[in-house]
């Protein structure tokens, strides 16, 4: 546990002792800000569109059920998100594994008490923890407004675990195209290919039969984050995005079974 | 793989005058290369033994087979009585590693790098404050301690280097190419730094650089494409008439 402990503070001073964490923040907050402003404006619009008289005056009982904050600002907004952060954890799992091996660093690791088990949990677990902090950093804003227009905090709660484990099993999947590789690019471009195919896979529902279709929807992102997203957390759910952190792992540690073993 | 012996429960520092590491038929491919063919090698412990040959020779293979980074195809390797393969936390605990300077973490800076390194061989608290601070001590980083590794200048940052891995005060150390691309005081003060070091631990240096051998080192082994070409005392095997011959291809290499 020490060696494991020193790894990870070690990953927090790496982290953020790089632009590319900061960088990366500040790019998810402005984004956020910027499609949560834009759908507020456009419900503002449609809003007004309703509520406005022919006389010039204003009122709110014209205003059908389905337009409000929730429909038409926040369930977007965290849709839209979910796909941001497609974007942009790659940037900050690009580096984890592959600046190791590019440097050869790595190599250093192993002839310490760090086994490759335990380089692959603290990398982990700080790139999660960071993952936690950039949600945080989208999601308080929208949050914070959208509970003034009387979303409970039970719902915004489901919504905030159902982003987190999306920005996770992201996570993992560009973690495990980092441990692959000594080249960050190559690392971030195969993060965001395969984040993006597994986004949704519904697309394929025309070419394929009615199992694979099913098979495809059971392990595409977007319907179980979307569940999340309406305010359902269920158990298969968040079994799926653990499945995919573990598998992950299991797959990053491999990668170390591989070097140690390849041609 | 083949199956190796049980590890013996004896360190090198234990067994003074016994071997620190013994390798027995090694071998490792990459693909069709051969990097090490049927290597038999014993390092004796508590002395400065040069492995040397040219670029590709083997040596980093041998260094990465030794540190448990790779695995043998066959063949196999013992250090301190222990396998790196089914033992290696043994290994570890009895090996320092000096890799090149370009190997380290230049956004950290060298108090928490070595901090880190500390934690990562299994130093807390006190002990681990205590490393740090001697090791800062020994190696005269105190102007450097609190600097980013990346504005160091290359001698400095093979002080770093080698600083990291005394810090747990291992009976094994691995030097690999020291003084490359050092300037001649940096050369003499890592080189002052590694004589030191003779009789009080195992010391296997990798080098190209024949006076360096001479100087550092009591027994020496020369690779060539993964085959061992020449062993013995420094003095048996440098002093020759032609020493830069053993690095020269020869006919008979192994592929």
């Amino acid at each position: 546990m020490t060696a494991l402990r020193a790894l990870i503070r070690k990953e927090f001073a790496s982290l953020f002792g790089s632009p590319t964490a900061y960088l990366t923040l500040t790019m998810v907050a402005i984004v956020t800000a910027l499609i949560f402003f834009d759908h507020l404006r456009v419900y503002n619009q449609i809003l007004f569109v309703y509520a406005s008289t022919t006389m010039g005056g204003f009122d709110t009982d014209t205003i059908p059920d389905y337009i409000n904050l929730w429909d038409t600002v926040f369930f977007p907004v965290m849709e839209t998100l979910g796909l941001t952060l497609i974007g942009a954890v790659p940037l900050v799992t690009m580096r984890v594994f592959s600046e190791e091996r590019a440097r050869g660093t790595d190599e250093l690791l192993v002839s310490t008490h760090l086994t490759p088990s335990l380089i692959v949990i603290g990398k982990f677990i700080v790139t999660f923890a960071f993952v936690l902090l950039m949600m945080l950093v989208a999601f308080i804003y929208p949050a914070t407004a959208i509970s003034k227009g009387g979303i409970g905090l039970q719902h915004l709660g489901a919504v905030f675990f159902g982003l987190t484990l999306h920005g996770f099993a992201i996570a993992t999947i560009g973690l495990t195209c980092s441990a692959f590789t000594s080249s960050q690019l190559l690392a971030a471009a195969s993060g965001w290919a395969l984040a993006f195919v597994l986004w949704d896979f519904s697309w394929a529902n025309a070419f394929v039969s009615e199992g694979t279709a099913a098979f495809l929807e059971a392990v595409a992102l977007h319907p179980r984050y979307g569940s999340f997203a309406e305010g359902i957390v269920s158990l298969d759910n968040v079994a799926y995005f653990f499945g995919i952190a573990l598998i992950g792992m299991a797959v990053a540690r491999f990668s170390f079974d591989l070097r140690r073993v390849g041609s | 793989m083949k199956s190796e012996p049980t590890d013996a429960g004896t360190s090198a520092r234990d067994e003074p005058g016994g071997i620190a590491i013994v390798a027995r038929g090694l071998t490792r491919r990459f693909g069709k290369h051969t990097a090490l063919a049927a290597l038999d090698l014993d390092i004796p412990a508590n002395q400065t033994f040069g492995l040397m040959g040219a670029n590709g020779a083997g040596k980093t293979t041998f260094i990465r087979l030794v540190t448990g980074f790779l695995l043998p195809d066959e063949g196999s390797i013992r250090v301190g009585g222990f396998s790196p393969t089914s033992n290696p936390r043994a290994v570890k605990q009895r090996l320092g590693f000096v890799m090149e300077t370009s190997r380290l973490y230049p956004e950290l800076r060298v108090r928490g790098f070595l901090r880190f390194m500390g934690g990562a061989r299994g130093l807390e608290g006190a002990a681990l404050a205590a490393a740090v601070d001697r090791a800062i001590d020994q190696f005269q980083l105190h102007q450097a301690a609190g600097r980013q590794i990346g504005n160091l200048s290359k001698g400095l940052q093979q002080r770093v280097s080698l600083a990291q891995a005394f810090l747990h005060d291992p009976p094994l150390v691995i030097v690999d190419e020291p003084t490359g691309g050092l300037d001649p005081v940096q050369r003499g003060y890592v080189q002052d730094e590694l004589e030191a070091l003779r009789g009080n631990r195992t010391v296997l240096l990798c080098t190209h650089d024949l006076d360096e051998a001479r100087r550092l080192t009591s027994q020496v082994a020369v690779l060539e494409a993964g085959r061992l070409v020449a062993s013995g005392t420094t003095d048996e095997v440098l002093h020759g008439d032609d020493p830069h011959a053993l690095f020269r291809p020869r006919e008979d290499a192994a592929s």
